[in-house]
């Protein structure tokens, strides 16, 4: 006799916490001599997890409507090293570098969601593509240095400049120091691409595109336009995440994010959401990313070698999406 | 069947993704002006252009050759291609330049290919990291575990040999994490300097950042923080000054790139960094020497300089 399931398992979203449970429940029993229970412990893994955060959520947008946007990591760096050509080396006002920022973010991704929508490129390449042409963009405007605080005189010396107040504003922490500026920025991010996939017109068309796109496409769904959107947005985020970048590390680093698209993509899967596309949600994300998240904090807090850290990392992600499998009779 | 064979499609390409991802790496590397006179050709192959300091690196033999009006040099980037780096080396044999410098990726592959342009009676100068065998005119490179263990014999001198000390490594799989930390327990050993937590970093500023987070989050006193890289210390200073904990606590890096550790001292971030010379300078010395018909010695460890806060203005002491 096997007990039924209890219905709350059943959703989506309740297997996605059972998973973070289980993380949590890691955390609660490996505490580091208490680590894990110190408040800030926690401040600081969503302070970690934001950047990821932001990114997953695009990530999400453009794999629900059935795409996959590999340039996140790449388009965070140029950002990145755009911004602090602009704020620190140029001493902008961020009034005009953040809209600048935002805007080249949207671009790399509309280039990308363009070749996907209209060229019929496959998304995979054309984000392929676009993942080696930003990294490349990041490397020749920054001329291959890190872009920090030092700036080279033409006479090869250097002269140190303070960094920018913004750089500091959104590396600095709310609520009585208990909540990092990062984090505060990716709920926003997570809040408004929610309400645009699951209350917006465009949410649901991105669904319908992911799970038929030859029949939304016969239903009038504006299929190019809405996938455009999406790559877009997706590009936009990862922006968004290149500016918390380079706030977080006071330097605009043209390596920044490599890689960084794989755990994006991971925290959207584990969270539930489908690789092809159709079923997901942000909320979902959210849980990924949290799990995520925790989970490589519960090993750094640790001490954990690096190499077990690796084996240790798959082994209870695929734990994790084994709770959450899909369980049909 | 459709979705198997685009699921093998995706593996390939994210096979050949890595490949890619290495043209990304290619950085300007505009051949130099050519001056009226010169009599003289060195083909420099660099095994890649993503670290900053092998950006210095290429910067530092680029500055040290316009001094010499009779030279000039070919740079060419690996972009971390073993392959790629042989054929560099070929290709300088076949343009028949005066002498080679090579920064090899490794020293198996390229061994070989070095052994044969010294056949075809082209010198050749292997910078920071060797070739196996004798089949080369001369290698310049720093000592990595000397660097750590002058490292630790600063904080052992710093703290009167007493402390909690926190370590950030670098890539625990490749050779110069091993030795700036084997070198830097060595400097430390037999005094009360206590290693509390360690953890691999990787060389990246945001995991430097993150696992200081948790080091931080763990022990309330922390005297030194010693990072196998400059960016390391920086992202363990940010770290700890969020936390509001960075006037207690000593960080030390290494590296001293211009504009990233020696930039830090200047600010006061860090207390010390250890300078990991490039040899570009002294690369280019030796090469006129050779050039010039003069014997050089076959091995030429760089000397180290420690940048403290104290010492910037007179550019930092030499480390014996």
């Amino acid at each position: 006799m096997i007990k039924p399931t209890p219905k709350w398992l059943l959703s989506p979203a309740g297997r996605a916490l059972a998973a973070l449970l289980l993380v949590v429940a890691l955390g609660l029993v490996f505490n580091a001599d208490g680590a894990f229970f110190k408040l800030g412990t926690h401040r600081d893994t969503l302070r970690q997890a934001s950047t990821y955060g932001i990114l997953a959520c695009g990530m999400t947008l453009v794999i629900v409507a059935g795409g996959i946007d590999l340039a996140v990591g790449s388009v965070l760096a140029v950002v990145s090293v755009a911004f602090s050509l602009m704020t620190i080396h140029g001493g902008w006002s961020p009034w005009l570098a953040i809209p600048l920022c935002l805007l080249l973010g949207a671009a790399c991704g509309g280039v990308s969601g363009g070749l996907a929508a209209w060229c019929r490129v496959q998304p995979f390449i054309a984000t392929l593509a676009m993942m080696v042409f930003a990294r490349g963009l990041a490397k020749t405007i920054s001329g291959g240095m890190k872009v920090s605080t030092a700036v080279q005189n033409t006479d090869g010396t250097y002269r140190y400049v303070d960094v920018p107040p913004v750089f500091r504003a959104i590396d600095s922490r709310v609520l009585s120091e208990n909540l990092s500026m990062v984090t505060v920025i990716f709920a926003v991010c997570a809040i408004i691409a929610w309400l645009a996939l699951s209350r917006h017109r465009w949410g649901r068309y991105l669904q319908a595109i992911g799970g038929n796109e030859e029949a939304a496409r016969l239903s009038g769904v504006p299929v190019n336009m809405a996938k455009l959107a999406a790559y877009m947005a997706c590009g936009l985020l990862a922006a968004v995440a290149g500016l918390c970048q380079a706030a977080q590390e006071q330097q605009g680093d043209p390596e920044a994010g490599a890689g960084y698209e794989l755990t994006a993509i991971a925290m959207v899967v584990i969270g539930g959401t489908h690789l092809m596309g159709g079923r997901g949600g942000i909320l979902l994300t959210l849980i990924g990313t949290l799990t995520i998240g925790y989970l490589d904090k519960i090993l750094s807090i640790n001490a954990v070698p690096e190499s077990r850290r690796l084996m240790l990392t798959a082994v209870i992600i695929v734990a994790a999406v084994l709770t959450q499998r899909h369980r049909r009779v | 069947m459709r979705t198997t064979s685009r699921r093998i499609c995706q593996a390939l390409l994210l096979g050949s993704m890595a490949s890619l991802a290495g043209i990304a790496n290619t950085a300007p590397d505009a051949p130099p002006p050519a001056p009226a006179k010169t009599p003289f050709t060195i083909g420099m192959s660099q095994c890649n252009l993503g670290e900053p300091w092998r950006v210095q690196m290429n910067a530092d033999v680029k500055a040290a050759a316009e001094r010499q009006p009779e030279l000039k040099v070919v740079f060419k980037d690996a972009q971390n291609d073993t392959l790629r780096q042989r054929a560099h080396v070929e290709e300088f044999v076949g343009a028949g330049v005066n002498l080679i410098i090579i920064s090899p990726k490794e020293a198996q592959p390229l061994t070989e290919p070095v052994a044969k342009a010294m056949k075809a009676g082209i010198p050749v100068i292997v910078l920071d990291r060797a070739v196996l065998g004798d089949q080369y005119t001369c290698f310049i490179g720093a000592d990595n575990r000397k660097i750590g263990k002058a490292a630790g014999e600063w904080v052992v001198k710093k703290f009167g040999g007493k402390g909690k000390v926190v370590e950030l490594k670098g890539l625990m799989t490749s050779t110069p994490g091993q030795d700036r930390n084997a070198g830097f327990r060595e400097g430390i050993a037999g005094s009360g300097l206590e290693i509390l937590f360690e953890a691999d970093m990787k060389w990246l500023e945001p995991d430097a950042r993150k696992e200081m987070e948790s080091a931080l989050a763990r022990f309330d006193k922390i005297d030194v923080v010693y990072a196998h890289n400059d960016p390391g210390a920086h992202g363990a200073y940010l770290a700890a000054k969020a936390a509001g904990r960075e006037k207690e606590i000593c960080f030390v890096g290494i590296d001293a790139l211009p504009q990233e550790g020696v930039a830090y001292v200047a600010q006061g971030l860090l207390s010390a960094t250890f300078q990991y010379p490039t040899g570009g300078a002294e690369a280019i010395d030796t090469a006129m020497k050779i050039l010039k018909g003069e014997t050089v010695p076959k091995k030429i460890v760089l000397g180290s300089r420690v940048f403290t806060r104290d010492n910037l203005v007179k550019g930092g002491d030499l480390i014996n």
